[in-house]
């Protein structure tokens, strides 16, 4: 895919307009891109790809994130078929990676979401699923901007039906 | 989307980032529900369900069924068949009651409530929900206390279901599969299971984890750890890896410290004891394979083989060249009683008794017959090829009553016959192929050097006078009584091989092995009537077989046969072959064993048998029939009737030798049949309806071939029948037997008195009578017919020619009338209209000659009468007749006249 003179660059247009210009490789770790590429042909390679709803800052976060997993190998799509994979942990780069303020955490996750970045989205899952680990429901409802619609004895009715999950 | 309200945001005050917001990009917790749920996914229960507790959007993704069914199927929890079969239950249950209620007109209170419930039973699962609360209702610190006192007084607290031991370590087997409660079903064994199992992943060393502390006895602990290894399939958040590891771990420390009781259970042989108690731990844990495998593999049989018995002593026992399988039968019966024996140790000790059993039978096959059968089998086979093929099968069917007089634990898997073909095959496999080369191999050897010993006997032979013996007995009853008791004697199906076939009933007779060693010596081979030199055959062939009575009287059969057909021993016997039979019956009946084993070795065999088939048609008909028919034709078209001095037989020497062998060719081809019948349709070792099943071409081709040779040699006999006809008549019929001189001289009295057929005429319907009598029974109808319509049309025209040659008188034409008589009887007995008309008209064409010389003219009128003759003999060819007449040259004119004159009357 890299011709002599250099790899292939792509350049990528957030909804802010501004450009970056990424290494084709790094990019198609977005399969939203990399099928649109593979769709499209050689022919779009001088063309500015829009991105409408990822943000600058945030771009540039998921291509930093893409260029260090370059060479990681295509994530396997059979994971679905064993009902639910188990959680492995998340490495360390990631976690690094992840320590952004909460808005930019889900800004990422959304930008993986639309980009169809699985290996991303499943890292931002999981650092939130971290995040929200032993925290008391008000807690959860401050941090996804959750409104109550339970009456105290319906939310305490729920507790009181799943007991046996408490923990000690 | 919509219950994701935004909220206010106070921080932001940008009319841009406001319009932005407006679009899309309001980031501020705008996950969407995919998201959510992905999230979900990742948290520990706990937190699930504190996550459900927030909205009650969350409350119905965290609720969500699959969500639970996935987890309860992870565990091996979760019957989709049950859970379809409560639903429709559920469903028809519904029905009925919305029918009940609209009967009822008004909506009643059920009904109201499945609207809530949408399909299910109100009635009934509200209930098991109100249980379950309650269950639940229990103060979570109540529980961890519980936990930690219950050593102390568990009596007072065992009325809690949840505290109860007994509903803790069966908790996995009570789940139910019921839609849209996954969740509660899965709850209740949260509830029970993992408090012990994170307490387990939290624990250092193996005596703090109060899985330990609360259950004191090693099976609910072994139960525990079971069902907590089961659970940590279910877990799949964070540190999963860790804590299942723990579990593991811990399962392998508690299994080793449970084998090594059952291991000093095992020294001190306490079989009701230790080892069944920790047997019985150590199912419950994984299974039990440790203790199984610890059982076997240090099972005292293993040690002490030698006292089983030393499989050479087969060997050593027997006579040199021979093997006696009595030692084998001893060592597969003590070997017999000792896996019984074990076989009720193994129900005492462990719960999975059966698995245990067929593991342990599998392992002294392995090691102990194994051992023993294939160093005999080596040596067998460099010692003596036919010891070796007996013992091969011998020890076979020895090794399959030994499984089949197992007694295996209750309630084990598959038959016991399955189980016999399985382990037989295993043993025999590595012999197998070996086996069936060689017992085809010394069957083709047998049966060729038997034709040829026969052959060369026969040349040594040669030179001494033939007898022939003429079978004036009824050929029919001989063979139909021949071919019964050779039926008979095919169809013993285990006395081919009496090693293991007697202990089929009782199941063990010490005495019945012995018969293997060779009963021949009983036989009463001497007090038969005997074939001098071929009987030999018949003796070897006989020899491995006991002393049975139906083969005694095929034996004796076959020598009297033998003896009858004397005059064709020397082309084939029918002794040879059926020793060849025999002989194949024999290593069939050994092969043919190895059929039932069915797969792939026992296709094998089945086709190792049908080449053995093969083969005996081959020897059998390609050599010794068929050389047999050649050099009977041979000799047939050799025969010249003038050669032979001696015309008073009432046979044609090589003709009758040629019949005869028909009827032999017969007996064996129906012997074939029969063998065939028994031997490989009826056991399925060849398919009838498969015309291109090679053992069925062969035997179509044998019974073809037999066919083309007797149809040959008929042919060839007719010709050598009429020779001998036309020769007696040139030789015995006197010129004054038609023509007798005046009655004038002084003899002529005595001779008018005698008015019975010449005796050429009686020489020669007895030679045809007796030839074609022969072959009565022998052949096919249809070529029977063929034979006798030719035979009858030859000896017409032999006759008609005879008869041109005599001269008669009208004295003589009594005579001749008497012998044409004589010729229509016979050809009378044979049954054929067509050829009766021949001789009706020969009869009739004789009695011209009577008339007086005087009647020409009604004369004339006979001759011209074709009607008479039946359209056989034109008014031409009977001219030709009359004018046979002693007196025709004194008639001749007034005949032709009466003949012409009439003609131009009638013109």
């Amino acid at each position: 895919m890299s011709e002599n003179n250099g790899p292939i660059m792509v350049t990528l247009q957030s909804n802010d307009m501004q450009q970056i210009q990424v290494e084709k490789a790094i990019v198609e770790r977005s399969m939203l891109i990399k099928n649109m590429l593979d769709d499209l042909g050689d022919g779009v390679i001088g063309q500015t790809i829009p991105i409408p709803n990822v943000t600058e800052p945030v771009l540039r976060k998921v291509i930093e994130w893409c260029e260090h997993h370059r060479g990681d190998p295509p994530s396997t799509n059979e994971d679905e078929s064993d009902n639910r994979k188990k959680t492995t942990d998340i490495e360390e780069w990631d976690q690094k990676f992840m320590q952004v303020d909460q808005e930019m955490l889900f800004e990422i996750i959304l930008a993986s979401n639309y980009l169809d970045i699985k290996p991303l989205l499943d890292v931002g899952c999981k650092t939130v699923a971290n995040m929200i680990k032993g925290k008391s429901p008000e807690e959860i409802r401050k941090t996804f901007n959750i409104t109550n619609d339970f009456t105290a004895e319906e939310e305490e009715q729920i507790r009181r039906e799943n007991e046996w999950a408490e923990d000690r | 989307m919509s219950t994701f309200r935004r909220a206010p945001q106070p921080g932001r005050p940008s009319i841009l980032s406001t319009l932005q917001a407006t679009s899309m990009v309001d980031t501020k917790a705008a996950l969407p529900a995919e998201i959510m749920v992905a999230i979900l996914d990742y948290l520990p229960i706990s937190d699930q369900i504190r996550f459900a507790r927030t909205s009650s959007r969350m409350r119905e993704m965290v609720y969500d069924d699959t969500r639970w069914i996935a987890r309860l199927k992870s565990m091996g929890c979760w019957n989709e068949v049950e859970a379809r079969r409560r639903f429709e239950e559920a469903m028809k249950r519904k029905r009925a009651a919305a029918a009940r209620a609209n009967a009822n007109g008004a909506p009643t209170p059920t009904a109201v409530r499945q609207e809530n419930t949408t399909i299910f039973d109100a009635a009934v699962e509200e209930e098991r929900r109100k249980k379950q609360e309650a269950e639940a209702a229990q103060p979570p610190e109540a529980k961890v206390d519980g936990f930690e006192t219950l050593g102390l007084n568990a009596s007072q607290r065992s009325k809690s279901p949840l505290e109860d031991p007994a509903a803790l370590t069966d908790v996995l087997k009570n789940v139910r599969s019921i839609r849209g409660y996954a969740r509660q079903e899965f709850g209740k064994i949260y509830g029970a299971l993992a408090p012990f199992y994170f307490d387990l992943g939290r624990a250092k060393t193996h005596t703090e984890p109060i899985v330990f502390r609360v259950f004191r006895d090693p099976e609910r602990q072994a139960q525990m750890l079971s069902n907590l290894q089961t659970f940590s399939r279910c877990d799949w958040a964070e540190g999963w890896f860790q804590r299942e590891e723990k579990v593991v771990n811990m399962v392998s420390i508690f299994e080793g410290a449970v084998l090594r009781e059952f291991e000093q259970g095992y020294e001190f042989w306490d079989v009701d004891g230790r080892m069944q108690r920790y047997a019985h731990v150590l199912h419950a844990l994984n299974g039990g394979n440790a203790a199984m495998e610890l059982f076997i593999h240090k099972h005292p049989i293993f040690n002490d083989r030698e006292a089983l018995g030393n499989p050479i002593n087969c060997i050593n026992q027997a006579d040199r060249d021979d093997i006696t399988l009595e030692p084998s039968r001893a060592f597969f019966e003590l070997l017999m009683g000792k896996v019984n024996e074990q076989s009720d140790i193994i129900s005492r000790i462990f719960p999975q008794a059966a698995t245990v059993f067929w593991s342990f039978a599998d392992k002294v096959r392995e090691d102990i017959i194994m051992e023993y059968i294939t160093p005999l089998l080596d040596d067998a086979h460099q010692r003596h090829m036919t010891s070796y093929l007996r013992a091969v099968s011998g020890l076979f069917e020895q090794c399959m009553e030994f499984v089949r007089s197992l007694e295996p634990p209750n309630n084990s898997e598959g038959t016991l016959e399955d189980h016999a073909k399985e382990i037989a095959l295993m043993v025999f496999e590595p012999h197998l192929d070996l086996y069936l080369q060689e017992e085809l191999d010394s069957f083709t050897k047998y049966a060729e050097k038997e034709v040829g010993d026969w052959e060369q006997k026969l040349s040594e032979q040669d030179a001494t006078v033939e007898s022939f013996y003429m079978g004036n007995f009824n050929r029919q009853t001989d063979k139909n009584d021949f071919l019964s008791s050779f039926k008979k004697v095919v169809m013993m199906p285990a006395t081919v091989l009496p090693s293991f076939g007697g202990s089929k009933t009782a199941s063990t007779a010490p005495t019945n092995g012995s018969s293997l060693r060779p009963a021949a010596a009983g036989t009463p081979a001497s007090s038969r009537p005997q074939t001098p030199g071929i009987g030999g055959g018949l003796e070897r062939s006989g020899s491995p077989l006991p002393s049975e009575a139906p083969q005694d009287e095929l034996n004796a059969k076959a020598a009297l046969m033998a003896n009858r057909l004397e005059g064709i021993r020397s082309l084939f016997s029918i002794e040879v072959a059926l020793s060849l039979v025999h002989a194949a019956k024999t290593s069939l009946g050994r092969a043919a064993k190895f059929v039932r084993l069915g797969g792939h070795a026992g296709e094998e065999a089945r086709e190792q048998c049908e080449a053995m088939f093969v083969v005996l048609l081959k020897v059998l008909g390609q050599t010794h029939v068929k050389n047999g028919f050649t050099k009977a034709v041979d000799h047939l078209s050799r025969y010249n009737p003038r050669e032979i001095s001696d015309h008073n037989q009432a046979g044609v020497a090589p003709l009758v030798m040629f019949i005869e062998l028909v009827n032999v060719g017969d007996i064996i081809s129906q012997m074939i049949d029969v063998f065939y019948e028994q031997q490989l349709a009826a056991p399925k070792i060849a398919d009838k309806n498969d015309f291109m099943d090679p053992a069925g071409l062969a035997k179509k081709k044998f019974e073809q071939m037999l066919d083309e040779s007797v149809a040959a040699g008929l042919n060839k006999g007719i010709d050598v029948l009429m020779d001998e006809v036309e020769y007696l008549c040139a030789t015995t019929q006197l010129p004054t037997d038609y023509n007798p001189p005046p009655p004038s001289q002084e003899a002529g009295l005595s001779k008018d008195l005698d008015i019975g057929p010449t005796t050429t005429a009686k020489r020669i319907t007895e030679l045809v009578s007796s030839h074609t009598k022969m072959l009565v029974g022998s052949t096919e109808k249809t070529m029977l017919d063929v034979f006798n319509s030719e035979v009858g049309l030859r000896l017409f025209t032999a006759v008609c020619k005879h008869l041109k040659r005599q001269r008669i008188s009208t004295d003589g034409a009594i005579k001749l009338i008497a012998d044409m008589t004589l010729y229509f009887d016979y050809i009378r007995t044979l049954r054929n209209q067509d050829l009766l008309a021949y001789f009706k008209a020969l009869r009739e064409l004789s009695q011209i000659y009577l008339i007086d010389a005087k009647h020409a003219k009604e004369m004339a009128t006979i001759i011209a009468d074709g009607d008479r003759f039946g359209g056989i003999f034109r008014a031409e060819e009977v001219y030709e007749f009359a004018e046979r007449r002693a007196d025709w040259y004194q008639v001749k004119r007034a005949v032709e006249r009466a003949m012409y004159g009439l003609e131009c009357q009638l013109m």
